[in-house]
């Protein structure tokens, strides 16, 4: 009985968690793109446009390749659930995360694993060039961001020693903001996010260009609900990575001393704050910079990689234990 | 009349190696329930004659092992029933793979049982032997047969380092009970002790399939019939690790430092090499074994995760490093079985092991395409499925490892070989999308990959089987703890403590995880059922699409082979052939390779070091009669001051 009255709160706690990243997710990808508008001076569409655009994929028909298996219409929904499952390790506004213990860094990055595995898989069921095409420039991206996502992760939970994200976000608020292994995490993590999101200057999300798509290029054959489920999915991985990253620069819980509804709702639109603040950082970093050739994306990520082991050793010499 | 006789043989015979595993696990089941003796270990068999006296017991590490072996056996047992029809179909005798194969099994048996140094050697060699001959049982192939000259070569240097420890040991201690052996350690000296350590190392590394002794593993485990295969990577490098427990861990000790970061530094590099190998290959097989190589680094890595945490008295970094190696081990045998046994079903479906000419099988064998992908999530270490759970394991361990430690160096090389594995999961991701993407996705790349047709029953049942025991080890974590509860120990000193309740949540997220993402999955798949579908053409740009315009094996992981062309050797020859000006080709070449750096930076110096020293040698052989009694002469005069 005890344990009921934990795990029903716990439960509904989880789905609003859920709900909230679901919810939230096409709003950024709208702001992102109003951002970029502006600095392209042009209106640009709505922010809402994004539900609008899932809405109207929805309903239509989908069309599938003569030559795809099953496996074509199990991707997208495998990789909405993973992403999902992802989202439940990354804490909240209130810096809370559903599934919480030991290693849970870890299982973000390989939940992210699980989403790449399928979406190249279903690259190359089509049995066209492009299909092939993004799936084999996404592997390569995958094997660079992987080592350095994960060290610098592992930097931070060394810095706050747990590997529990919510640990880490949380032991953070006590940590200067300025402290040199955490801004170099940061810079880590920052780099490998913009891989990760398929954002410039490694994958351009506007176009579907043979010579620059790497995501697009994999999702070539789908329409319909299955290509709204795919977008949908780089939605809430866009808006997880971001909000991680947001709680890294700045952690915030429950602001202290303001419980209640009124508390929730302060966390909450301060956590949408700093969201909204690095997704306009993102846009204007994409609007600086040029897509990169493919064989110089390994430089650009093993920046990241050498940041993440200098954040490591500076962490050491400066706690004197080198 | 003949070939029905045949027939019977192969199911019965077949069928009896099943029950006896069965009844293997059984009885072992029923037996490791609680007793004195997983700890202290069972002799059981002792014999004394002619100043021997050989002992073979069993302990709870044992246990774990022979349970890997008997279930190794049991499923490609299983696997065989089907398998072997088609050599029955050629005519082709099956009493030298019986034969083979009991015996191989029998030895790799007396390998986990022997409890004396004697026996051990014996049986190691015989377990050698008899895999060499089933490598050699498609002998009418060429590249068989040099496949199975590098094994016999190579496992006889490995050999010839285990001879050595063994006889030293035997030096000292004029017995060859591991028991006396153990008593003796604490009184050898450094240099002794570490040399003894470095022979068991290269002896029993090589047989793993560590880099740079594996170079005959993709070979052999590779031409060897698929069903042997599976024995060979998914049990008998598994043996050959159990004997670092068994020698090292428990009879050398904790020992220095310096060995846990071999482990580690080996292990890594195996599972770079070994995955980046596999990453360029296109043919079928030889890309699993090359993974074998990998998975034996990562179990490497754990080794020396526990060694390095023995020696700094981590107690909790080492618990968690030995718990991510048995549960590895075990994830490894399961889905490399499977993965091999899929191979299996492919060759025989199209005879071509060449990824290149395959393609587009999962709507021609759908069976062995779902068995296949439960294997490739398994293998390339993500969740829901068993491999992950291994892998952040030891993240953990190398983690509290580093946390633990007061200062130094180490504290910044151990976080980066979790990066190099970090990498290596990339890497082994890109591999195995190749695997079964090139395979099972797309259209087919020729004549026989369009003709394919499922494999016969048992062929696709027996890997589901193995998909299913997989997801069962992942949905009850607690059953699975408790076998990796009786090698721990026996290797623990100390009080046993219940891994089960030490591990505590984070093991029971492999059920949570697992049970909310298909509830998830199934929740989005039953949302998004409505809706019209329509099948149509692949858009091409308006032309008409061939098989041709997909990418190729090759092409899907050039990218890797570009960045890491150093490591992997890659090769490319084009010739053009013009017409007239350079504006007009006649005809265009494209050779692309990668090779086996090792055998270039390591083995070829090696052996023509070897065949320099002999041609030195040859020359005190000149034919010369004056010569020969000159040697007489010194040799008589040497005698007689030696002799003084």
């Amino acid at each position: 009985m005890d344990e009921l009255s934990i795990s029903i709160p716990r439960l509904l706690m989880g789905f609003g968690h859920l709900a909230l990243i679901l919810a939230a997710a096409p709003l950024l990808q709208g702001f992102i793109k109003k951002s970029k508008a502006f600095w392209q001076m042009r209106q640009g569409p709505s922010i809402l446009q994004p539900y609008r655009d899932l809405r109207k994929l929805l309903k239509k028909e989908e069309l599938i390749s003569e030559h795809a298996s099953w496996i074509f219409l199990l991707a997208p929904r495998i990789g909405i659930a993973a992403t999902i499952m992802a989202g439940l390790v990354i804490p909240n506004a209130w810096g809370w995360a559903p599934l919480s213990g030991w290693g849970d860094l870890f299982l973000f990055g390989a939940s992210l694993g699980l989403v790449r595995l399928f979406i190249t898989l279903s690259g190359l069921e089509g049995a066209g060039t492009f299909g092939g095409m993004g799936s084999s420039r996404e592997l390569f991206l995958g094997l660079l961001t992987e080592p350095a996502l994960l060290l610098g992760l592992i930097v931070l939970a060394f810095i706050t020693q747990t590997t529990s994200l919510q640990g880490i976000t949380s032991g953070l608020e006590t940590i200067s903001p300025i402290f040199i292994p955490r801004i170099l995490a940061l810079l880590t993590l920052g780099i490998v996010s913009i891989a990760e999101m398929g954002r410039i200057p490694v994958d351009n999300p506007d176009t579907h260009l043979e010579l620059t798509m790497i995501h697009e290029g994999m999702l070539i054959e789908y329409s319909g609900p299955s290509l709204a489920l795919l977008n949908f999915a780089e939605q809430v991985k866009q808006l997880l990575l971001i909000s991680l990253l947001a709680q890294i620069v700045w952690p915030s819980g429950l602001i202290s001393g303001s419980n209640g509804l009124l508390g929730l709702l302060w966390a909450l639109g301060f956590a949408g704050v700093k969201v909204a603040v690095l997704g306009f950082f993102f846009a204007t970093v994409e609007s600086l910079f040029v897509k990169r050739r493919l064989f110089l994306l390994p430089n650009y990520l093993a920046t990241s990689t050498a940041s993440a082991i200098l954040a490591l050793v500076s962490l050491w010499f400066i706690r004197g234990q080198i | 009349m003949i070939n029905k006789g045949g027939q019977s043989v192969r199911k019965l015979l077949m069928t009896l190696s099943l029950a006896l595993a069965g009844a293997g696990l059984i009885w072992g089941i029923v037996m490791t329930r609680g007793g004195e003796w997983i700890k202290t270990g069972f002799r059981f068999f002792t014999g004394e004659g002619a100043g021997l006296s050989l002992t073979w017991k069993v302990d709870g590490l044992t246990v774990f092992f022979l349970f890997i072996l008997l279930l190794g056996q049991g499923l490609s047992s299983l696997y065989s029933i089907g398998y072997l029809k088609e050599y029955e179909e050629k005519k082709k005798s099956l009493w030298p793979f019986f034969t083979g194969w009991f015996l191989f099994l029998g030895s790799m048996f007396g390998v986990l049982l022997a409890d004396d140094g004697f026996s051990f050697l014996l049986m190691w060699e015989m377990m050698s032997l008899f895999s060499f001959f089933l490598v050699l049982y498609e002998h009418e192939d060429p590249q068989n047969r040099k496949s199975a000259y590098i094994y016999l070569v190579m496992t006889h240097v490995a050999t010839v380092f285990l001879t050595a420890a063994t006889m030293f040991l035997y030096s000292k201690t004029g017995s060859f009970a591991f028991e006396v052996w153990a008593g003796v350690v604490p009184m050898l000296t450094t240099v002794q002790l570490n040399l003894l350590f470095l022979a068991f190392f290269v002896g029993l590394g090589s047989k793993a399939g560590f880099v740079p002794f594996h170079i005959w593993l993709p070979y052999a485990h590779s031409a060897a019939p698929s069903p042997v295969s599976t024995l060979m990577s998914g049990v008998m490098v598994k043996v050959a690790l159990y004997l670092f427990f068994r020698l090292v861990w428990l009879m050398l000790g904790p020992g220095p430092v310096w060995w846990g970061w071999l482990f580690l530094l080996i292990g890594a590099l195996s599972a770079l090499v070994g995955i980046l190998f596999a990453s360029v290959q296109s043919d079928l097989k030889k890309l699993l074994a090359y993974s074998t190589i990998e998975n034996v680094g990562i179990l490497g890595m754990a080794l020396g995760s526990a060694f390095l945490a023995r020696s700094w008295q981590n107690d909790w970094a080492m618990n968690l490093a030995l718990v991510a190696f048995f549960w590895h081990a075990l994830q490894h045998m399961l889905f490399k079985s499977l993965l091999f046994m899929g191979a299996g079903n492919i060759i025989q479906a199209t005879h071509t092991r060449n990824l290149e000419r395959l393609g587009g099988l999962l709507r021609r064998m759908p069976k062995t395409g779902l068995a296949a992908l439960v294997g490739i999530v398994g293998i390339t270490a993500l969740p829901p499925l068993g491999g992950f759970w291994g892998e952040l394991i030891l993240f953990q361990s190398l983690w509290l490892n580093t946390l633990e430690l007061t200062g130094g160096w180490s504290k910044v090389f151990l976080p980066i070989s979790i990066g190099i594995l970090a990498l290596v999961g990339g890497l082994s991701l890109a591999t195995f999308v190749k695997w079964f993407g090139i395979a099972f996705l797309g259209q087919a790349r020729s004549n026989v990959a369009e003709r394919a047709e499922e494999a016969h029953p048992v062929q696709f049942i027996t890997p589901l089987l193995v998909g299913g025991l997989a997801i069962l080890s992942v949905l009850w974590p607690a059953a699975t703890l408790e076998f990796i509860n009786l090698p721990m120990s026996v290797l623990r000193t100390g009080e046993v403590i219940s891994i089960g309740s030490n591990l505590g949540k984070p093991l029971f997220m492999t059920s949570v995880y697992l049970i909310l993402i298909s509830l998830l999955t199934v929740v989005v798949v039953v949302l998004t059922k409505r809706g019209t579908r329509r099948v149509t053409a692949t858009w091409n740009c308006g032309t008409p699409l061939t098989s041709r315009m997909q990418y190729s094996a090759t092409g899907l992981t050039k990218p890797i082979r570009i960045l890491f062309s150093k490591a992997v050797g890659s090769h490319r020859h084009v010739e053009r052939n013009f017409v007239e000006s350079s504006y007009s080709l006649r005809s265009l070449r494209y050779e692309g390779r990668s090779k086996e750096v090792f055998e270039d930076v390591f083995y070829r110096p090696l052996i023509h070091g070897l065949f320099w020293v002999a041609s030195q040698i040859r020359k005190l052989q000149e034919g010369s009669i004056h010569l020969y009694i000159g040697y007489l002469l010194i040799t008589v005069i040497v005698v007689l001051i030696l002799g003084r």
